[in-house]
């Protein structure tokens, strides 16, 4: 009995120590904090963002395992999903291969100079994409 | 010293079609007063239809023009060992039709990797589980969350791309700049490699 306990704490630990070492690896090599730190100029407080990310996904460990029910206004999920949408947002951006694609096809194109429009047709296309997908998509 | 002349290759150069190159254009040059004229006039290379668009001059091939020019002066080399030519030809204008295409294809294709990306992770299923955690309440659309989502991945990724803010809080280039210097950079490599006749050795084996 105590044995099966240590082993499956134990495995619980390593799982959670391999999955939280890659998710900060994933956010590292996306660089997602250095850029919203460079935006920012908040240089000095990244180990307090280092502090947000780590709360953030215990936090949300804590949320999809457990079953807490805050009972408050719905309104609430508005600044969450705008900030959730923000992250997925800079992650999608981040995605090396979608910053690579850019240089190649603004040369094939000839408009070095009007890349900005074809960035917007990601961006957009992300939006609708989106928005029909909730709307619409799901129901049918 | 006195005649010591310093030249410093420029990076690219961009010209006109059938126009002569001279020193001047190519690098940058230090040298006394008397010569310095002179060498800015100096023909380096005249541009031929047989040129196509890229032209490598090489620093050797110039040091050995000043020097048969002006038998006296020492040459220094400073800086890049080659100046790249870009002959501008007839900028043709950009085609609307497949611009459109290319556009419409970008905003497609991201809009169906959204949705696949969000089928992927289970996005629904986690909006759902937020909302009643929030709230309580059970909601298979729970769109009060879903719309500031998605107004809110494209507002993350114009953030990435500091597009948002073109007034340009800091100096730092965004990284998009730094990938297209990048690919130009890759790009120049290649030909400066590749172009250049002095920097390779083949054997001739036919």
């Amino acid at each position: 009995m105590t044995i099966s306990i240590i082993l499956v704490f134990l495995i619980g630990l390593a799982g959670g120590l391999a999955v939280g070492a890659g998710f900060v690896a994933f956010l590292v090599v996306l660089g997602v904090i250095p850029r919203l730190t460079q935006l920012t100029k908040t240089m000095k407080m990244i180990q307090l963002y280092e502090w947000a990310v780590v709360i953030g996904a215990v936090g949300g460990t804590v949320g999809s395992l457990r079953d807490p029910i805050l009972d408050t206004s719905a309104f609430i999920t508005v600044p969450i999903g705008l900030a959730a949408g923000i992250f997925i947002g800079l992650l999608a951006a981040g995605l090396t291969e979608a910053l690579n694609v850019f240089p190649i096809l603004a040369k094939r194109v000839r408009i070095e100079d009007r890349i900005v429009i074809l960035i917007m047709a990601i961006v957009i296309g992300k939006i609708i994409g989106s928005l029909f997908q909730w709307v619409y998509f799901i129901d049918q | 010293m006195e005649n010591t002349v310093y030249i410093r290759m420029r990076n690219r150069v961009q010209v006109n079609p059938t126009e002569s190159v001279f020193l001047k254009d190519i690098a940058q040059i230090i040298s006394r007063e008397e010569i310095h004229s002179k060498l800015e006039k100096l023909p380096v290379h005249r541009v031929t239809p047989e040129d196509n668009n890229i032209i490598i001059i090489d620093v050797m091939v110039v040091i050995g023009m000043i020097t048969r020019f002006f038998p006296n002066v020492e040459v220094q080399a400073v800086g890049p060992t080659q100046t790249i030519i870009e002959v501008i030809i007839k900028k043709k204008p950009v085609s609307i039709s497949l611009f459109l295409m290319v556009w419409f294809l970008l905003f497609i294709g991201s809009a169906i990797t959204i949705m696949n990306f969000h089928e992927d992770v289970s996005m629904r299923a986690v909006h759902q589980r937020i909302y009643t955690i929030i709230t309580g309440k059970q909601e298979s659309k729970p769109l009060l969350l879903q719309i500031p989502y998605s107004f809110g991945l494209g507002l993350g990724m114009i953030l990435f791309f500091n597009h948002f803010f073109k007034k340009r809080i800091n100096e730092e280039p965004s990284p998009l700049e730094v990938e297209m210097f990048k690919y130009q950079q890759s790009l120049d490599q290649y030909v400066i490699i590749n172009e250049n006749k002095e920097s390779m050795k083949r054997l001739d084996d036919d």
